[in-house]
Order: C-alpha cells, then sequence, then structure tokens
C-alpha cells in the first residue's frame, strides 16, 4: 500500500472540469513532481492534497487514512508557497514556532525544534530577523523550515523557487532536495519549469489539461516521451512527420529513405502518417560507429547557444534540429550547404496524441 | 522653470495662510478673556466647568467602545470580503459609504422610529440603552473611514496565501485572525480608530437628538451662550486632533509589519 494515495480525483469549477480522473500512488520518503503548462490543473491537484479545494469526486489518503472530507488544518501537511507567506509580524524564530505554539507543544520542544530547523536551514544566525529584513531565498528557507517543524505527514511545495533569481532557484532546489532526503519526507512538488523537476524527482507527473499524460522517472520522460504534448514540453524534440512501411518490420519512411525503429507499429498499418521523435543530441553531422542512419538534408540555420551549436536542417518536408558541442576550430554549417545527418534508428521514438 | 517654482510657493502660502490665520484669529481671541491683556483665563474656565469634564468623558468613553466594536465588526468583515467574498466587495463598499451620503439627522430619525420605547427593540427606553444606540449610530457614522482604513491595511498583504499558511501548520479561525492577519493590518486599524475618534468627539447631531451629555451638544451650548470659551474649546478640539494624528505617525513608525518581498 501507498503511503499517498489519490484516487480517480476530479475537479469542477462550476461548468469548467480541470481535473480529469487524476490516479496515482507516491511511496513514502518519494519526491514526485507535478510538471505542465500554466493551467494545466497541477496546483490545484496539490491544492485539492492541502485540502484547500475539495474534489468534486475521488478520495485522497494518506498513510490509508481518508482525508478528503478533513479540514485543511486538519492534516499535518506541510506546505511551501511561490509567494513565501512568512508572517510579517513575526520574526523568523517565530514564523517557524508558530505551527508548533498552535499545536500547545512546551516551550521548551518549541525552542529545541526551531533551533534544529534553522540550523538544518543555516539561518540559526538571523532568527531575530524579520521576514523584510531578508532576501528572498532567505525567506524561502524560513519557509520551508517552518513547514517542516511541525514535522509533516507530507510536504507540499507550490512552485516555491519561481519568485527567485535563476542562480539562487539551483541552488536552493539542491538543498530542498539534500533537506528532503534526509529527513525521508513524502513531497509533492509544482513546476512548469522542466529542467528543475528533472534534475529534483525521483518521479515526475506531465499533466496537460487535467489529465497526467505521463508519469515516470525524469529518465523515462526524457528519453521516452508517452505523448506528442510530454515530447514537446519535456526538453527540444524534433517531431517528425513520417508514414508506417511496413509495421510487421516496424520500418517507416522517412525523406524518401526506408528506416527500422525500435519501437512498435503494430497498431498501425502501411501508409498510416505517424509522428517520430528525436532529440537534437541525438544526431549529428559526423558518422559514429553508433549512428547507423544517414539522411542528407540542407541548412536552414545555425545557432550559437553558448556550449552548443544548434543548428536546424531541412528533411524531406521536416525540420530537424540537431546540436554539436561547441569548439573554437569548429565552423558550424552555412545555410543552403547539403550535409548529411547521422542518428541512430532506435533513438527516434514513435509518438502517440 | 524658475516662474512655475515662484507659483508653487504662492500656492503653498495662500494655502496655508487659508488654513492658518483663521486658526491664529481663534486663538489670539480665546486669549482676550480678560480686559486688556492676554491670558488663559478661557481655558480656566472650560477645564473648570464640571459639564465640559463629564461629556468630554463620555464622548472619550464612547469613542473608545465605538472604536473597539467597529474593530471587531470591519475586520473580520474586511477579512472575510477578502479571502471568500472578493465578488461582493463593490456591495460592501457601497454599503460602508452609505453614512456618507445620508445625513446624520435622516439616520437618526430612523433609529428613533426604529428603536422608540413602544418597539420591538427599545433601545432608547433607558439611558444605558440610548448609550447603546448612540455607539451603534457612531460605528455607523465612522464606518466608510474604518473599512477603507482596514481594507487599504489588506490590500498591502496576500490574506489568501497567509490564511492558507497558518492553515497548513493547524492553526483554527481565531488565531488566523488575531495573530497572523490582525497584526498586519494595525496600522490601518489605527488611522481607523483615530479618524473614529475625532468623529465621535465631534458629532453633535446624534448625541443631541438622542439626548446624550456628549461633547458635541456642550460645545453647540457653550458656543451659544459664552463668547471667549467656545474659541478656547476649538482650539483644544484642534490640539486633540493633532495629538491624534501625531501620535498616529509615532504609533506607525514603530511598526514591524513591512509587507514580506514578493
Amino acid at each position: 500500500m501507498s503511503f499517498l494515495d489519490l484516487s480517480a480525483i476530479q475537479k469542477s469549477f462550476g461548468p469548467v472540469q480541470v481535473v480529469h480522473d487524476f490516479n496515482m500512488s507516491i511511496e513514502k520518503g518519494e519526491f514526485v513532481s507535478f510538471l505542465g503548462p500554466s493551467g494545466c490543473g497541477k496546483t490545484t491537484v496539490l491544492r485539492m492534497i492541502a485540502g484547500f479545494e475539495t474534489p468534486s469526486a475521488g478520495t485522497i489518503r494518506i498513510n490509508n487514512v481518508d482525508q478528503t472530507s478533513l479540514k485543511p488544518n486538519q492534516r499535518n501537511i506541510g506546505m511551501v508557497f511561490q509567494a513565501y507567506a512568512l508572517f510579517p509580524n513575526m520574526t523568523v524564530f517565530e514564523n517557524v514556532a508558530f505551527g508548533l505554539k498552535v499545536a500547545g507543544k512546551p516551550r521548551a520542544e518549541i525552542e529545541a525544534r526551531v533551533r534544529e530547523m534553522l540550523s538544518l536551514i543555516r539561518l540559526d544566525h538571523l532568527a531575530s530577523r524579520y521576514p523584510y529584513q531578508m532576501s528572498g531565498g532567505q525567506q524561502q528557507r524560513v519557509a520551508l523550515a517552518r513547514a517542516l517543524a511541525v514535522k509533516p505527514q507530507v510536504l507540499l511545495l507550490d512552485e516555491p523557487l519561481s519568485a527567485l533569481d535563476a542562480k539562487i532557484r539551483v541552488s536552493l532546489r539542491e538543498e530542498i532536495r539534500a533537506i528532503q532526503r534526509q529527513l525521508g519526507i513524502t513531497t509533492v512538488f509544482v513546476t512548469h519549469d522542466q529542467e528543475e523537476a528533472l534534475s529534483i524527482s525521483d518521479r515526475i507527473v506531465v499533466m496537460n489539461a487535467g489529465r497526467a499524460d505521463q508519469i515516470g522517472t525524469p529518465s523515462e520522460i526524457y528519453n521516452k516521451p508517452a505523448t506528442r504534448f510530454v515530447a514537446s514540453f519535456v526538453g527540444t524534440l524534433n517531431l517528425i512527420d513520417a508514414e508506417v512501411e511496413d509495421p510487421a518490420t516496424n520500418r517507416i519512411r522517412l525523406g524518401g529513405h526506408s528506416i527500422a525503429i525500435r519501437d512498435s507499429l503494430a497498431t498501425h498499418k502501411a501508409g498510416d502518417r505517424i509522428a517520430v521523435a528525436l532529440r537534437p543530441e541525438a544526431a549529428s553531422l559526423n558518422p559514429s560507429s553508433r549512428a547507423d542512419t544517414q539522411i542528407p538534408g540542407e541548412v536552414i540555420s545555425s545557432s550559437f547557444l553558448g556550449s552548443v551549436i544548434r543548428t536546424r536542417l531541412k528533411v524531406g518536408g521536416n525540420e530537424i534540429s540537431f546540436d554539436m558541442f561547441n569548439d573554437p576550430g569548429l565552423t558550424p554549417p552555412a545555410p543552403g550547404e547539403q550535409v548529411t545527418l547521422h542518428f541512430a534508428a532506435r533513438d527516434l521514438l514513435a509518438i502517440r496524441d | 522653470m524658475k516662474t512655475q517654482k515662484i507659483w508653487a510657493w504662492v500656492a503653498i502660502l495662500f494655502g496655508s495662510t487659508y488654513f492658518i490665520l483663521p486658526l491664529i484669529a481663534t486663538f489670539e481671541f480665546s486669549l482676550r478673556m480678560r480686559r486688556g491683556e492676554y491670558s488663559f483665563d478661557a481655558y480656566r474656565s472650560v477645564f473648570s466647568d464640571v459639564q465640559f469634564r463629564e461629556s468630554f468623558s463620555y464622548s472619550i468613553l464612547m469613542a473608545l467602545l465605538t472604536i473597539v466594536f467597529g474593530v471587531l465588526l470591519v475586520v473580520p468583515t474586511a477579512y472575510w470580503v477578502r479571502l471568500r467574498l472578493p465578488q461582493f466587495r463593490p456591495v460592501v463598499e457601497f454599503v460602508t459609504l452609505l453614512p456618507l451620503v445620508i445625513p446624520a439627522i435622516v439616520i437618526v430619525f430612523g433609529y428613533l422610529r426604529l428603536y422608540n420605547s413602544s418597539s420591538l427593540i427599545p433601545f432608547t427606553g433607558s439611558a444605558r440603552g440610548t448609550d447603546l444606540l448612540l455607539m451603534f449610530a457612531f460605528m455607523t457614522l465612522s464606518l466608510p473611514y474604518m473599512y477603507r482604513s482596514v481594507d487599504t491595511a489588506m490590500r498591502t498583504i496576500d490574506v489568501t496565501t497567509l490564511t492558507e499558511a497558518a492553515q497548513s501548520l493547524g492553526a483554527p479561525w481565531r488565531t488566523i485572525l488575531f495573530r497572523c492577519i490582525f497584526p498586519n493590518v494595525m496600522s490601518g486599524v489605527l488611522s481607523g480608530a483615530f479618524i473614529t475618534f475625532a468623529i465621535v468627539i465631534g458629532e453633535f447631531t446624534m448625541p443631541s437628538l438622542l439626548n446624550r451629555p456628549a461633547f458635541g451638544p456642550y460645545l453647540q451650548l457653550i458656543g451659544a451662550n459664552r463668547a471667549y470659551e467656545p474659541p478656547a474649546l476649538a482650539i483644544i478640539a484642534f490640539a486633540i486632533t493633532w495629538a491624534s494624528i501625531g501620535l498616529l505617525q509615532l504609533l506607525s513608525r514603530f511598526n514591524k509589519t513591512a509587507p514580506a518581498k514578493p
């Protein structure tokens, strides 16, 4: 039995259904990210776990106890908000102690627990500061300590890094992950930033229009996107139109070339139009022992992106982008130049809509 | 540029003269009670008057009660409207503005029709009942200012997120309101409180028609029968108002509740 169970969850606001039949089981100590664009329903699911929204249908169970009809203050769930939500009238110490005071803990226990939490986030020296005297990153760490102080069953993080600048975002996400591992707390993290989700999650739920399009490890989500949406949302991906040539041998026709792919095409028939995906880093202009497929194309443009050079090619009726590592001696191909693209046929993924 | 500056100074000078000159004249006149020399006799006369002390004490007590009950009514209302009923904000704003457009005399006649001694709720049947009715009347009069002050203060904090943060930490509604919201709108509550204080101290119509011994009717009585005491009372009233404003500035300087950085 999993620790956090979301079973057939639905949510409607008036006539608009924003979450459709959402099912998910999360193990104790797992770090799960809900990833998706704005309005996909990820925050609504999180708010239903917290108790701020009531599901229109379905049940939420934590440690085998039904939470669906419990009020937010009865659930013992820690939550960190995008806007920090520190109480402006309280010092850092008082903010972290708030939940413990509400729970009626003895003063000595509160003192010890707050000190422990502040030391965990390495802000013990700022205990007497007010929120307005601290930076955004510091405030968010205090918010994390405050949420953890009450020893919640589940920690919910609602886009906690969105309001921070890029550098702080990276360091804080690593800190959050380290603290989560140290405490072994079950965590649900909501983000629209794929890099964030890929870097810190045990599993990722990619959400689209109120549904979970794919649930998997970061590697599965990135390397084997299940739907066209996941493929286009996570990372940069070439979506290429191809024609099924022989379903029995998984052969497709791409730019006049016959290629055997790894994914099964058994559900298709010859002549069907399908979409296949290819990561930009999976193709190259140079032959290699791994690259068993070559197709010619015409260069449309080359863009310098720092560590890589991204080149766009016209292949048949498709546009394919691929990346080359930047090398000072490398001359990017010029627009109009005819080149040959090398890649491994097994890197082509059949994508369903 | 230089001409613009000169005109700005002219405007400031004109405005200041318009405001300060009558005050100086009033003050000067209040010092003329003794023939041929300046003295504070008028002030002495006012402060030694038992009726002044009684009416002033009564109005101060009424002001304090109005502030306490007004805050207890307005803060939870403004909070709830912001949190759960934002679509009703225009309605609530309109209702709280009504005392500005309905004259006090109309309101008090309405009260007398509704709450007279032979009505279902006979507030005016006893002195204490009338005091209570007067306090409610003062609350109504100060509602536009109190509600706006508190609502403006609430705008500076993220009421919804703070509430949800407190809820997730196990706090019940009472704790959320009094420990997380109320201290963060204190500046608004204080502004509303001082405006309420000024309104209650100076209000004539309602206490006069409800026949209560407040400071407003006393001012009118003195004004009609004495020469030097009324300007002395006017100066005292101004001093109290300015002291209130000064106190407000002082308290807001000690306010530690600057909003959290976004």
